[in-house]
Parts: structure tokens; C-alpha cells; sequence
């Protein structure tokens, strides 16, 4: 019975141990994506490659780690020793989600027994490839996007292999920040076996081993629990794509979530085969991608390891956008299809617990921008000022802007006068959109109108997924929120035809992006009616929108509320 | 508590607490006087003027006398932080750069526990509706591109004027580089509206990063009307009652500063309290003779950890007040939902959990009796026998262990099984192991060992587990404040007036830099002096600190370094080692970056020192009973543990532990081999028992 007290507590130090080795990676790594946007996730795994502790990191690396242990294990085990670091990327050989995300993974030893591996997965700045960011919206293949890492020894006995580092550096276009970045990396992990070995010091390993499972065994009977709060049966649910990045095509992802009891089954058959352009799932961000789904729409306190994945049986046929073959390019995969993904599960469960379920986040339409800055280093840029907005839940209005579904807005927009110190731009604008929201009892995300000037000839790859077909779908009578649109000018204000997905050279530009806005939720007529007049006087909805919409009758000059008209426009 | 006649001049420190108001008063021959009376929440001046009625009289002289003859009057005050809490502040607008009206209401995307998607941010404290665009921009340089049209401003004080605007915050694009845009919105605002309260980025906080000074200039703005007002009224009140000085108020920072002074910064106040109430952590670093300390407080809802380094309270950029960012230096208090009324329970997957959920006052822990029927951590103390059953704070309070027992049974026996002690005892396992995590989140952070720090404990809670969570972080000694509240006004009496000063300057480090960084630092001491000057400094009591913000290029967050003259080498070298030291990496090949510079302007204050009492003899101290208490966290039994009452302890009284000191407002833990001393100022002084190879990390 004190076994509950004892895995009570190493849990906690374990999920300590996690975010502490975050905590050091995000102060020491010198990227932007690290330092300012979180872009990166410590975890914890047993000897078995089984994950124990992710309580750090962005949600869409959640339980994808797994698969790069256990190929360490395949490719290592036998010969594994303490001081060992192994660094990865490959999604068809290594147990990659794809290829910008590279995962340290080092060994942890209790005297000559492997007891755990400390893991950092993180997406660098630059890996090669057909465009600089890692974002080759050209790509076809996987040998477009970048260099692909086997499992491959970076130290051993703590002493880091020359041969090998050289190679990293030489392959990206910012060596200098692989270069401080891995070693934030490797130092995290190191913190993490520190304090690994410090536990083993003081409840001894067979306590720790079996420590493991009992975690592990926890998790799963929360998870269970909380399936168990679903309704059985057989829930479908589809979201596609409008563009394979070279033309307009329907790329749809499907789903049956089959609820029995406390398991669900989540089958990908039906789903649309794999495409030319780079938004192929790999397996283990598939798999990432439905437990985002799943425990973002269930619950927030489920410990995120491989025991609460247990009742979770995933079905996603080979050759199919969410598995796809190889050479198939995927780097976007983390973004979309994984939004797909989730937005099809989402939808399915939605028919299970409508009261409970999510309005589509808009999907992005952005670009990122590169170039030489004034010291001669490669700068990459991400638009991020230019992020959608979010569903609603019953509850809470959309948010304005705030990355997209895949980080539930773990990541942080920087400043823009940060941005305007770093690179050449100049920013005009970053405000929210009116009338863009989707309407609702709980209308969502406004989206933002961004407009930027880029004052020196750059290198673009555009990302327009959310560009051509809105996505922030609405949920029990509420509205779709509006696509994005993308305007992009020379100097002398002639327009520029830009492709939604791509990679072209231009001069200094003027860009101007009115980014999605996110889906709403529920009957508009309920929403109360200070609520609308605020967002009228605020500008976010309009005086015709409160009424054709909202059925809210506002005087556009003293902006007040026509009560007996408004009664009847909702009644 | 003397009651004997006092030497002027004196000064007065009154810290005004939730149930209490504490009033110390230090004479010239160093002779400390304290006074106790209640508060008056909704009024808190009301309770100032109480208390100092009740000194006077206790002291044997007139109002006007304790008051004409004080040097320094020297308060901490809540009165910003309700404001912010409670959201009664003034209706505010906003002036921001066209094009960046929402820059607030963004809040750069960002959630910080992004799995919990569900909950809503509060609303941001001006809405869309006031927050107006004016056409200007300021370039990242500094150099002007477009100035803001008269006109332009003029129309907008009309909309806010028309809306009943009380206050307005100017906030536009790197203004930190440059404010003439701002002064420009600022003069015409102040003409155009007579009365409203005007504050602008760049005085306030010339930080880069337009949504943090934003939401700082916002806060500022909202809470003058309703903060200036009440302070000057108390200020002429105590004036007119006899003050002869201006009245000194305790910054979220720690230092004081006149009155006059915080108008342009009343958001400065938003920890004032608190950070009153720290400034007692340096006075024990004195009594201590260790200037390194790490204070536990523990009240009912929450444990505040803080760290003191070299008699330096340790100080953070910018602290959030319920959900409002404010970007100004302030005392760093790590706050976590562990304190005696937190929920205990067991999940669903049949784990232990301790919080974040509270039972509050009411129904609060269910021992009370008040209909509470969920186990908290003081139901823990109560069953393992570590507090006393029955009456407390004179009978309005009654702790009844049945009722602990049971709700402990009724939660827990289905995974622990009949014994409620073991779940007892599992609760205080975790909780001390959640302070521990939150003691090493505030050390690490800067590179502390926390085994050379002492552990004070503070609050209703706290010294029920310093000695515990001492013991399993390595920290050999323990200090337990007897008279807490009037400790923190002693240590507002000795807090110095300060004045911070800031500047960005973004650029690599090299010789030509450190140049210019002279130069800049020179100019902020200037400012600092002048500053000075207006409190009544002269440079002969005036101290200036110098530091420099540095980081690798492209990491966010800046190591500090405290300098004399900035000089390249010595920098790198600082530098490279403090990041070792911190991150266990150093990056030699990185450039540096100067994220910008920092100089405090300090007035000392004479220095007042406790008339030393002398050492007493150590003698044991009187047990008043035996009782059965279950100590540690380890399945274990009970034993029979001494208990002492703290009113019957003296200077030079000691006992080795186990054994439970119970004050009025606390309860005392020691264990096995503790030795607990009573100081010569009646404080508990505690060696802690470790044994070899003690964890550090359990």
C-alpha cells in the first residue's frame, strides 16, 4: 500500500527532473526557436525505451520520443555504456519525426545496469537542404530537405566525437548556433542523469525499476478512466487539405475513433495516400499527433507517458499521408498533416461529447524569410506576428492569435521590436481582424491583419495552408472562421504572385497577410448581449455582423442596444 | 515589550498585514518599542492611525509628540496590490503606435500551461474600445520617422475624455530608445486633460519589448487614481497630526521611496507589503551572522519561498499580478499552492495528490468544523499529533482531530488502507518534497548550493516543516522569527531609500562599448543623485550600484553582473564563469551581447542597530507535557514527543529534539537530534541533526 505514497513521489521528481533539464536548455540554447519560442521537449525513458516522464516540451512531441529510444536500442543496445550521447533524426531509420527535429539521447547507469535515458528533442535552425529554416516547401523527396542522421554515437565516455561534430556544423547553414545548441542539448541531458543518479543514491534501483512501472501503470488507469467517460461506439470524423504544395487537391485525413469501454481504437484507414510535397506523416508523429488529440480533448492531468498511450490502439495504413513510404519529404508533418490529424479526432469525439468539444483553430498562412544579415550570417526568419486564431470552447471565447493547434500555444510570439532589432523588416501592423472570427455563444479567434515590409532582397518559403479554404471550423451552431489571405507587393506597389506553398527569391517586398481566425462555438443568438456590443465598440464585429449574425441590434452612432429589436431578431 | 520612555528622534515602521497592523518604533539609543493592533481592510489608514493612537498612549505621550519627533516614517503598504486584485482600478486608456492597438490583448500567444486550452485569460485591464492608435513611428535606432501630429492627439484626448477616461498609459514602438513621441502624447494630454492621470514607456520602464512595457505602463496607469489619492491623504492626515518628514513607502523592490516619487510609479507598490515584509530576512541575516538565507513562509493557501544571498534580497525584472504583467524590479517570491488549507486526495488512477486545490478560510481544512469535509494538509499535522487539539486565536478557532481523522479515513483508506496516520504521514511527504523542488527552483536558478543557506521559517505553517525539508536538502541550521510581524517592521525601519535606473543597449561587447557603457552609467547615477537630492540625500550618504546584463547572442535571459568599470576581458571572464557556474556549460566561441545596463541609487539611512542583549547561559527549557506525535514520513510509529510552550521560553533555553515548541500563532517541529535555542532576542535558533550522507534530493 505505500507503494502508492513511494510512486507519488518519484513521479513528482521525475517530472522535476524534466523540466528541469527544459529549464536549462531553454536559458542556455542560443536559437530563437529555443530561447524565445520552446520549440524543443526534455523526457525521461526506462531501460525499455518506454517513456516515464514528458512533463516538458511542446505538445506535439508528446509520446513521439519513444520510437527514437527504442531505435537507439536496436541499433546500441548491447554495447551501451555510461557517458554515451546519441543523436538522431531519421524518420524512416531512427525513429524520427522528422528531419529538423534532432533528439539527444543519452544512457543512464545505476552502477553496470542501464536504469534510463535522458532525451532532448529539439528543432534546430538550419539542417541543409533545399531551403534555409528547414522549411523546403519545393521538396519531393526526404534528400530535399536536409541531412538525415542515423543513430549515430555524438560522445562517448562524455568526450565528444570531432569527426561527428564537424559533420553536424558542416551540413547547416548556421553552424555557429548548432553549434551552442547542441550542447545546451547535451547539457540538459547530463542534468537530468545527474539527478537520475542522485534517486538511485537514495531509494536504490530495484525501488526505481519498479517505480517505472508502477508510473507507468498509473497513467494508464487515468487514461482509462477517462475514456471511460465517453460514450462507446463508433465515431467518424474528416479534415483535408486543399493542396499537395503543388496544386489544389483534396489531401483528406479520416478517422474512426472506436470507443469500447475504457480503450479506444483510432483507425487512419480511408485517409488519403501519401502526397509529392512535404506534408507526409512519419509514424511516430502520427502517433504524437493523436494523443495530442485525444488528451487535449479528454483531460489535462493525465500524465503524458507510454502507460496513459496503453489503451490507445492506433491504425494508420502504410502509403497513406498519415504513414508515408519512403523517400516521401515530410518536415511539415509536425504542423500538418498533424493538424489534420487531430482536427479529424477532434470532430469524431465532438459527436461523442458535443458539450465538450473544440472549434477549429485556424490553420496558418505565413511565410518564413531568409537572407545574409549585416554580419554575413544566414538570419532565418519566422512570420510568426502572423499566427490564426483559436476555436472556442464552451466557456472561452477564442484567442486572437496564438501559434497553431500543435502547441496549444506553448510557443511565444516575439516582440516586434525584437524582430525589427534582429532582421531587416520593418513592421506596420499586427492588430486583430474584424468580422473574421467564427460567430458563436462563444465566437472565436479574430486573427490577426499583419503587414511587414522586408527591406532587403530574401529568400522566401511560403506556407499557405490555411490561404484557400477556411478550417476554424464551428461547433454546434457556431461559425467558421475566415481564411487567410496573402498579398505580397514590390517597392513600387505592383503585386507579386506568390504560390500557397513554395520557395522563390524576391526583392525587398511589402507582405501583408490577414491571418485565419478561429472557429465558434454554439448557438450566436445566445451569446449575451454586452458581449457582442463590447466586440462592436471594440471593432472586432460589426454593427451589420451584430445583427445579421448575433441578431443584436446596435445603433451605430451612440452604440447602443435596440432592445425590442433585438428581442425579435432572436426570437 | 518595554514600555519605558523612548529617545528621540525615533523612527516608525508600520506594516499593514491582512489581520494586523505592526508598529515598531527604534530610538536613537537603539531601543526598540512594538505595537500590535488590528487592521482596517476597508480603510487601512483608519488602522495606521489606530495603531499609532495605541503607541502614543502606551508610550505615555500625545500623538503629535510620538509623531513630531520621528525622523523617518517608513510604510508598506497593500493598497496597489488590492487594487490590481480585485480589478477597482481606474478606467484607463491607451495610446499605442498605429497599427498595434492589440498588442496587449495578444499577449504574444502565449499560455503557459498550454495543455489546460480550456480556461480564459481575465480581461486585459483597458479594452479594445480605449486603446487608441496615434500615426508616428519611432525606428529601432532611435531615430524619429514620423512625429505624432498635435491634432491626432488632441482627437484622441476628446474620445477619452468623452468616454470618462481617469487615466492614460502612452506606450509606443521603441519608446525605450527613444521617449520624445511619448512626451509629445503626454504634454498635450496633460493640457487637454486636466486632472487625469498621464504616464508614459519610457520613464516607467524603457525595456525593449512592446508587450511587457505595454502591460507595465497599462497597470501603472490603472491604479494611481485610485492609490496617489489615498496615500497623499494619509500623508496630509499624518501632517497634520504632527509629521514633521515626509512619509517613506516600501517599493516592490525593497528600498523606499518618498511619496512625491512613487506618483510617477504608484505600479511599483504592486509588492510593497510583501516586500516590507522581506526586508526582516536581512535583520536575521544580522542576527544570523549569515547573510545567506532561504525563507519558507507558509500561511493557509500557499508557501512563498525567497532568497536572501550576501544580505541581498534576490530580485526578478518582473512579477505577475493576477494575470498583469509588470516589468519593474521587484523582491523575487516563489509562490506554490502549498499551505494548510491545501486539498488533499486521491486521483483516479489511485496517486496521492497534494493541491493546487485550497479549502479557503471557509468551509477551509475540515478539523474546523465549518462543514469542510476534504482532507487538507493542516488535517495531517492535526492526526499525526503535530498540532494541538482544541482553541485557538483565543477561542474563535477550534481544531477537532475526529473530524481530521475522519475525512483522512474516508479519502484515503480505500489505497492506504485503516491507518490514517500512513496517509497522514504520505500528505507531509509530499508537501515538504513540493518546498523542496521550490527551494532548489529558486536556488538553482542562480547557481546556489542551498546547504550553505539557512532556513527560515515563517507563517502559520512554516516552522511545522522547516526543520524537515532542512534536514533533507542538506541545510544545517533553521531559523524560526519569534515576533514575525513586528520583524518586518523592524526591517522596514533599516530599509534604505532606493531608486533603480535602467537602459537597453542591445550591442556586442567590445572596447568602443565599454566606453560608452561608462558613460551611460555615469548618466544614470546623475539621474539617480538628482533623485536623491529631492529625498534629502547628500552624496556623502548616497551609495550607487552598477550592473551590466549579459548574455550569449541570441539566449533570452541575461546573466547579471554587479561592476565597477565595465572592461571587455574582465566581462567575458565574469561572464563565461558565472554561466558555468549556473548551466554547467560555458560557450567560449559565442559572442556576448550587453542587453543593457542597471545602476541603484541608494540613500542610506543611519543604520540602526538592536541594543545587543546580553548572551545568556544555555539552560534547559521547562517541558510542559508529553504527547503522542508521529514524526517522520517513514512507516513508523508514534512516540512520545516533549512539548513546550513558547511564552515559557527565554534567552539561552534549549531543547534536543524531537520536540514541539507551540507559539500563539505557530507550531514548532523539531526531530531527532535537533537542537532548538532560544537566541538572545528570543528567536528560535535551530542546528539541524544530519546525518552522513544525508539526501539532497528525496
Amino acid at each position: 500500500m505505500a507503494d502508492a505514497i513511494l510512486t507519488t513521489l518519484l513521479q513528482n521528481q521525475l517530472d522535476h527532473i524534466s523540466q528541469q533539464m527544459g529549464w536549462v536548455m531553454q536559458r542556455t540554447a542560443r536559437s530563437p526557436i529555443f530561447s524565445e519560442s520552446h520549440d524543443f521537449s526534455c523526457f525521461i525513458a526506462d531501460a525499455k525505451g518506454q517513456l516515464v516522464s514528458v512533463a516538458d516540451g511542446i505538445p506535439i512531441h508528446t509520446g513521439g520520443g519513444g520510437f527514437a529510444v527504442e531505435a537507439v536500442l536496436r541499433d546500441f543496445g548491447s554495447e551501451l555504456a555510461a557517458g554515451d550521447v546519441f543523436i538522431l533524426s531519421d524518420p524512416y531509420e531512427a525513429g524520427g519525426n522528422h528531419l529538423p527535429d534532432w533528439t539527444i539521447i543519452r544512457p543512464v547507469f545505476a552502477g553496470d545496469r542501464l536504469l534510463a535515458f535522458t532525451c532532448n528533442r529539439a528543432h534546430q535552425s538550419d539542417i541543409g537542404g533545399g531551403a534555409a529554416g528547414t522549411y523546403n516547401s519545393d521538396a519531393t523527396e526526404i534528400f530535399h530537405e536536409g541531412i538525415r542522421l542515423p543513430v549515430m554515437k555524438l560522445a562517448a565516455g562524455d568526450a565528444l566525437r570531432m569527426d561527428v561534430w564537424r559533420l553536424l556544423k558542416l551540413n547547416s547553414r548556421c553552424p555557429h548556433l548548432i553549434d551552442g545548441d547542441v550542447r545546451a542539448m547535451i547539457g540538459s541531458t547530463k542534468v537530468g542523469e545527474r539527478r537520475i543518479a542522485a534517486l538511485v543514491e537514495e531509494f536504490g534501483i530495484e525501488t526505481i525499476e519498479s517505480t517505472f512501472s508502477a508510473i507507468l501503470d498509473h497513467a494508464e488507469s487515468r487514461m482509462r478512466h477517462a475514456l471511460s467517460g465517453l460514450p462507446p461506439g463508433r465515431y467518424s470524423g474528416e479534415d483535408a487539405s486543399d493542396t499537395d504544395c503543388f496544386g489544389t487537391v483534396e489531401v483528406p485525413v479520416r478517422v474512426n475513433v472506436e470507443v469500447q469501454a475504457d480503450t479506444v481504437k483510432v483507425d487512419f484507414t480511408g485517409s488519403a495516400a501519401q502526397i509529392a510535397g512535404f506534408k507526409n506523416s512519419s509514424l511516430a508523429n502520427t502517433y504524437s499527433a493523436v494523443y495530442v488529440a485525444l488528451l487535449s480533448f479528454l483531460g489535462t492531468d493525465i500524465p503524458r507517458n507510454a502507460g496513459a498511450f496503453r489503451p490507445v490502439e492506433i491504425i494508420a495504413p502504410e502509403g497513406t499521408v498519415v504513414n508515408a513510404r519512403y523517400p516521401a519529404p515530410m518536415t511539415s508533418n509536425t504542423v500538418y498533416p498533424a493538424t489534420e490529424i487531430i482536427y479529424a479526432i477532434w470532430k469524431a469525439l465532438a459527436k461523442a461529447l458535443p458539450e465538450q468539444a473544440c472549434a477549429g483553430w485556424g490553420k496558418a498562412a505565413h511565410c518564413i524569410s531568409s537572407g545574409a544579415d549585416a554580419g554575413g550570417d544566414t538570419y532565418v526568419m519566422y512570420h510568426m506576428h502572423a499566427y490564426p486564431g483559436t476555436g472556442a470552447v464552451k466557456g472561452r471565447d477564442g484567442l486572437p492569435s496564438l501559434g497553431t493547434v500543435i502547441t496549444l500555444g506553448g510557443m511565444q510570439i516575439p516582440n516586434v521590436e525584437v524582430f525589427e532589432r534582429k532582421y531587416p523588416v520593418r513592421i506596420h501592423r499586427q492588430e486583430m481582424r474584424c468580422d473574421a472570427a467564427g460567430v458563436g455563444e462563444f465566437r472565436g479567434g479574430t486573427g490577426i491583419d499583419y503587414e511587414v515590409s522586408v527591406l532587403d532582397p530574401a529568400t522566401y518559403s511560403f506556407r499557405g495552408e490555411g490561404s484557400r479554404t477556411p478550417s476554424g471550423f464551428g461547433i454546434l451552431g457556431g461559425g467558421t472562421g475566415a481564411k487567410a489571405d496573402i498579398a505580397v507587393r514590390d517597392a513600387d506597389g505592383a503585386g507579386i504572385d506568390v504560390p500557397q506553398y513554395g520557395v522563390q527569391s524576391l526583392p525587398p517586398v511589402e507582405i501583408a497577410i490577414s491571418s485565419t481566425a478561429g472557429g465558434g462555438w454554439g448557438d450566436p443568438h445566445k451569446r449575451p448581449v454586452d458581449k457582442v456590443l463590447r466586440d462592436v465598440r471594440d471593432g472586432v464585429v460589426s454593427v451589420d455582423a451584430a445583427r445579421m449574425a448575433y441578431g443584436v441590434s446596435i445603433d451605430p452612432v451612440t452604440m447602443s442596444v435596440n432592445i425590442p429589436e433585438t428581442a425579435a431578431l432572436r426570437a | 515589550m518595554k514600555t519605558t520612555s523612548v529617545r528621540a528622534p525615533w523612527r516608525i515602521g508600520i506594516d499593514v498585514g491582512g489581520t494586523f497592523t505592526d508598529l515598531v518604533l527604534i530610538d536613537s539609543a537603539g531601543e526598540v518599542f512594538a505595537y500590535k493592533s488590528p487592521s482596517e481592510p476597508a480603510n487601512p489608514a483608519n488602522g495606521i492611525l489606530r495603531a499609532l493612537e495605541g503607541a502614543a498612549a502606551r508610550l505615555d505621550l500625545s500623538l503629535a509628540a510620538l509623531l513630531g519627533d520621528c525622523a523617518h516614517f517608513i510604510h508598506g503598504t497593500t493598497v496597489a496590490t488590492n487594487v490590481l486584485l480585485e480589478r477597482k482600478g481606474a478606467k484607463t486608456g491607451l495610446i499605442t503606435t498605429k497599427g498595434f492597438r492589440d498588442t496587449l490583448e495578444i499577449r504574444r500567444g502565449y499560455r503557459e500551461l498550454m495543455w489546460d486550452h480550456r480556461t480564459p485569460w481575465k480581461d486585459v485591464l483597458v479594452p479594445r474600445s480605449l486603446r487608441l492608435p496615434i500615426d508616428e513611428r519611432m525606428l529601432a535606432s532611435g531615430e524619429p520617422e514620423r512625429t505624432p501630429e498635435a491634432g491626432d492627439v488632441a482627437a484622441l484626448a476628446e474620445t477619452f475624455r468623452n468616454e470618462g477616461v481617469e487615466a492614460v498609459a502612452v506606450c509606443l514602438l521603441h519608446a525605450y530608445a527613444n521617449g520624445a513621441h511619448e512626451q509629445i502624447c503626454a504634454e498635450i494630454l496633460r493640457r487637454e486633460m486636466p486632472g487625469v492621470y498621464v504616464t508614459v514607456s519610457s520613464e516607467l520602464a524603457p525595456i525593449v519589448g512592446e508587450f511587457e512595457r505595454t502591460s507595465t505602463t497599462v497597470a501603472n496607469a490603472y491604479v494611481a487614481p485610485r492609490v496617489l489619492p489615498y496615500l497623499h491623504e494619509l500623508g496630509e492626515e499624518l501632517k497634520r497630526l504632527g509629521l514633521k518628514r515626509d512619509l517613506l513607502l516600501v517599493q516592490s523592490n525593497g528600498g523606499a521611496v518618498s511619496l512625491e516619487q512613487i506618483s510617477k510609479r504608484p505600479a511599483a507598490l504592486a509588492l510593497s507589503g510583501p516586500a516590507a515584509g522581506l526586508a526582516s530576512l536581512r535583520h536575521i541575516g544580522e542576527l544570523t551572522g549569515n547573510r545567506n538565507l532561504i525563507s519558507i513562509e507558509i500561511g493557509g493557501t500557499s508557501c512563498d519561498v525567497t532568497v536572501v544571498n550576501a544580505g541581498n534580497v534576490a530580485e526578478t525584472d518582473a512579477i505577475s499580478v493576477d494575470e498583469t504583467l509588470i516589468c519593474l524590479p521587484s523582491v523575487e517570491i516563489h509562490t506554490i499552492g502549498t499551505g494548510g488549507g491545501t486539498i488533499c486526495g486521491v486521483d483516479d488512477g489511485g496517486l496521492i495528490f497534494v493541491g493546487p486545490e485550497g479549502a479557503g478560510a471557509k468551509p477551509g481544512p475540515a478539523c474546523y468544523g465549518l462543514g469542510g469535509d476534504k482532507p487538507t494538509l493542516t488535517d495531517a499535522q492535526l492526526a499525526l499529533g503535530r498540532l494541538r487539539e482544541g482553541s485557538y486565536a483565543g477561542g474563535s478557532l477550534k481544531l477537532d482531530k475526529s473530524l481530521a481523522e475522519s475525512a483522512l479515513h474516508a479519502t484515503f483508506s480505500p489505497v492506504l488502507g485503516e491507518n490514517t496516520g500512513d496517509a497522514a504521514a504520505a500528505i507531509i511527504r509530499l508537501s515538504d518534497l513540493s518546498i523542496q523542488h521550490a527551494i532548489e527552483k529558486v536556488s538553482l536558478v542562480r547557481g546556489l548550493d542551498p546547504a550553505n543557506y539557512v532556513l527560515v521559517g515563517a507563517g502559520g505553517a512554516g516552522a511545522l516543516h522547516v526543520a524537515d525539508v532542512a534536514r533533507k536538502m542538506g541545510m544545517r541550521r533553521v531559523f524560526v522569527p519569534r515576533l514575525a510581524g513586528v520583524f518586518c517592521a523592524f526591517g522596514m525601519c533599516n530599509a534604505d531609500v532606493r531608486h533603480d535606473l535602467v537602459k537597453t543597449i542591445g550591442a556586442r561587447l567590445d572596447g568602443t562599448l565599454c566606453e560608452s557603457l561608462e558613460d551611460e552609467l555615469r548618466t544614470l547615477e546623475q539621474k539617480g543623485a538628482v533623485q536623491l537630492a529631492k529625498d534629502g540625500f547628500t552624496l556623502n550618504d548616497t551609495r550607487f550600484t552598477r550592473q551590466v546584463e549579459m548574455c550569449y547572442a541570441g539566449q533570452q535571459w541575461p546573466i547579471s553582473l554587479a561592476v565597477e568599470k565595465p572592461d571587455v576581458a574582465e566581462l567575458r571572464r565574469r561572464f563565461d564563469e558565472e554561466h558555468e557556474r549556473i548551466y554547467a556549460s560555458r560557450q567560449p566561441d559565442a559572442a556576448l551581447e550587453v542587453v543593457g545596463i542597471r545602476v541603484s541609487a541608494v540613500g542610506q539611512l543611519p543604520v540602526h542597530h538592536l541594543a545587543t542583549p546580553p548572551v545568556p547561559e544555555p539552560i534547559a527549557a521547562p517541558v510542559v507535557r508529553y504527547r503522542s506525535v508521529r514524526l517522520t514520513g517513514e512507516a513508523g510509529g508514534r512516540e512520545n514527543v516533549a512539548v513546550l510552550s513558547g511564552p515559557d521560553l527565554e534567552p539561552g533555553h534549549f531543547v534536543v529534539g524531537p520536540a514541539i515548541v507551540e507559539e500563539a500563532t505557530t507550531t514548532i517541529l523539531i526531530g531527532e537530534g535537533d537542537r532548538l535555542e532560544v537566541d538572545p532576542f528570543g528567536n528560535y535558533d535551530i542546528a539541524i541533526a544530519l546525518s552522513s550522507g544525508e539526501s539532497r534530493n528525496g
